[in-house]
């Protein structure tokens, strides 16, 4: 049934928490997603013309660059864009066919392959582009949430989470239980503020975002009035070398 | 957003086929269709066979056709299965209505079936209207002009295909002949309204919302995250030169109402009836299709945001 389930408060709403602060827009998420996904339950996913002059395929995760006015300087944000299991999802609701649906028992949205008839309208209703055709089988595709990782028993239990999340080098992407106001997700997003996209649209999404903290760059002479009065370029990275190490 | 063929014909084929069945249903409850032995069943099988050649035309857009069977299935929620169910539940009434007619010329029966033809087929368009207009991330679509829109066209199409057959089986004059120059005026008012109206819109949301930022705040793309087209871009970001769509916008209007208005007075006025309105007939197909074209070209998506481009 294309119908949402009804709202309980307080169930199961699985999602993940992208920490734009520490994201550097290397890509992992996007290839390891798309890696774990060619094969497994969601796959295969397709690439068109791959060695071809204009590449082409499915990927459930984008990761954009974007330069920000700040104060002052300008900052770059870089913004991996997936599914959002939205609590609205609208690519629900229009489905025709039923393929489209969000489960009931931990709020993830899927396509069931089998169902699909390739209409490409949840398309049209995803503000934010998370759905990609499928050329060869004829249906729409989507992030899963690795729901074939999160729930296999025969994995450690530390690896039960989505390949992205397992995947980024600087702890940028977080998964959690978000309808669970004691997890630890849940308080990473009340601690450090984290938002919706396009909460204009209302389609009150799931997975959130934690903003960059503001940070100005200081000038050349307040850099060395900082450091006190220098030290010079081996005391830099001594300190550098401290901080990682304190990690 | 792409204009697809498939659903560009759909709209427009089904927009005349349910138009004429719905005038022909409306005549008959009004007691009023022509006394010409065959034209209902004219009217109706015209009306059938155009519907399914619309209906056939959009299987093309699916990925799994073999699977259309199942778009009849979420009725409760969605406006797609709507338009499936009200579509194929329209041939059957259309039947009963053509058997009815048949059996008892002045009854009570083919009167009432009339008015069920009418409701069936206004009722698909209107599903198919709402499909666009249900789909909040398209300002163009998501509005109060999209569904009686897409009503007024059905009616103005679908009057004059009605006109068109009593030109060709029954003559020149008749109410209809003044139907027709009414309908493409309110069509022409209605489409100059919806471009006023979606000219004067903002965007919904801002790249800066887009990214979680406050609304305001100046960003540009820095780098994309594939360097060709992809689905999304080329499904979402469809983009028409300013240029082209005000000269495209003058060609609709003038063939799509102007024309078939002008000519449908002539025939009214029994110069040339027959050829008037068969001109007409393929003006407002041409334009209609311009029309429907232009729908889809101008209309944006929130997440070509993403990609620097206009919504």
């Amino acid at each position: 049934m294309t119908r949402l389930p009804a709202a309980v408060p307080g169930a199961k709403r699985l999602g993940l928490v992208i920490d734009l602060d520490t994201c550097v827009g290397c890509h992992a998420c996007a290839v390891s997603c798309k890696e774990w996904n060619s094969g497994g339950e969601a796959g295969p996913l397709p690439d068109y013309d791959p060695h071809g002059p204009k590449p082409d395929g499915v990927w459930f995760n984008r990761v954009h660059s974007y330069e920000a006015a700040g104060q002052g300087c300008s900052r770059t944000v870089n913004l991996p864009r997936s599914c959002m299991h939205c609590e609205d999802a609208l690519c629900v609701t229009v489905c025709p066919t039923g393929a489209s649906y969000k489960r009931a028992e931990d709020g993830i949205v899927l396509i069931d392959p089998e169902i699909c008839i390739g209409c490409k309208l949840c398309s049209w209703a995803c503000p934010y582009g998370a759905r990609e055709f499928d050329e060869e089988a004829g249906v729409m595709r989507k992030c899963t949430l690795c729901v074939d990782r999160i729930y296999d028993q025969s994995l450690p239990e530390a690896e039960r989470e989505p390949a992205c999340v397992a995947a980024c080098p600087s702890r940028a992407r977080h998964f959690g239980d978000l309808g669970d106001p004691e997890s630890r997700v849940s308080k990473l997003v009340a601690a450090r503020g984290g938002n919706d996209l396009l909460p204009e649209l209302g389609y009150r999404p799931t997975n959130k975002y934690l903003p960059a903290r503001s940070a100005t760059i200081p000038t050349a002479s307040e850099a060395a009035e900082q450091s006190g009065g220098g030290g010079g370029v081996g005391v830099a990275l001594l300190r550098l070398l401290d901080r990682v190490l304190s990690r | 957003m792409r204009p697809a063929v498939s659903v560009l014909l759909l709209t427009t084929l089904t927009g005349f086929a349910y138009g004429l069945l719905a005038w022909t249903g409306v005549y008959a409850f009004l007691g009023l269709l022509p006394a010409t032995p065959h034209f209902a069943a004219a009217s109706t099988l015209l009306g059938l066979v155009i519907a399914s050649l619309g209906l056939g035309a959009s299987a093309l857009h699916l990925g799994r056709a073999d699977r259309a069977w199942r778009a009849f299935s979420q009725w409760r929620s969605s406006w797609l299965s709507r338009e499936a169910v009200g579509a194929v539940l329209t041939y059957p009434v259309v039947i009963l209505f053509l058997l009815a007619l048949r059996w008892d010329h002045e009854g009570i029966a083919p009167r009432l079936l009339g008015a069920a033809v009418a409701i069936m087929a206004l009722g698909t368009v209107f599903c198919t209207a709402m499909i666009y207009a249900s789909l909040k991330p398209i300002r163009q679509w998501h509005n109060s002009h999209t569904a009686p829109d897409y009503l007024i066209y059905a009616v103005f199409s679908g009057a004059l295909l009605f006109a068109l057959l009593h030109a060709v089986l029954v003559g020149g004059s008749a109410s209809i002949f003044v139907i027709v120059p009414v309908t493409a005026a309110i069509a022409l008012l209605a489409k100059r309204a919806y471009w006023r109206h979606v000219d004067a819109q903002t965007p919904l949301a801002s790249l800066a919302s887009a990214i979680g930022l406050p609304k305001d705040v100046e960003v540009r793309p820095l780098d994309a995250p594939h360097f060709t087209e992809n689905y999304v871009l080329r499904e979402m970001g469809f983009t028409i030169a300013r240029r082209h769509s005000a000269r495209l916008r003058r060609l609709a209007l003038g063939l799509a109402f102007a024309a078939p208005l002008f000519l449908t007075v002539l025939a009214g006025l029994a110069v040339a009836p027959l050829p008037a309105t068969a001109a007409a007939v393929a003006c407002a197909a041409l334009g209609l299709l311009t029309e429907r074209w232009l729908f889809f070209a101008e209309a944006t998506h929130v997440s070509a945001l993403y990609y620097g481009r206009a919504a």
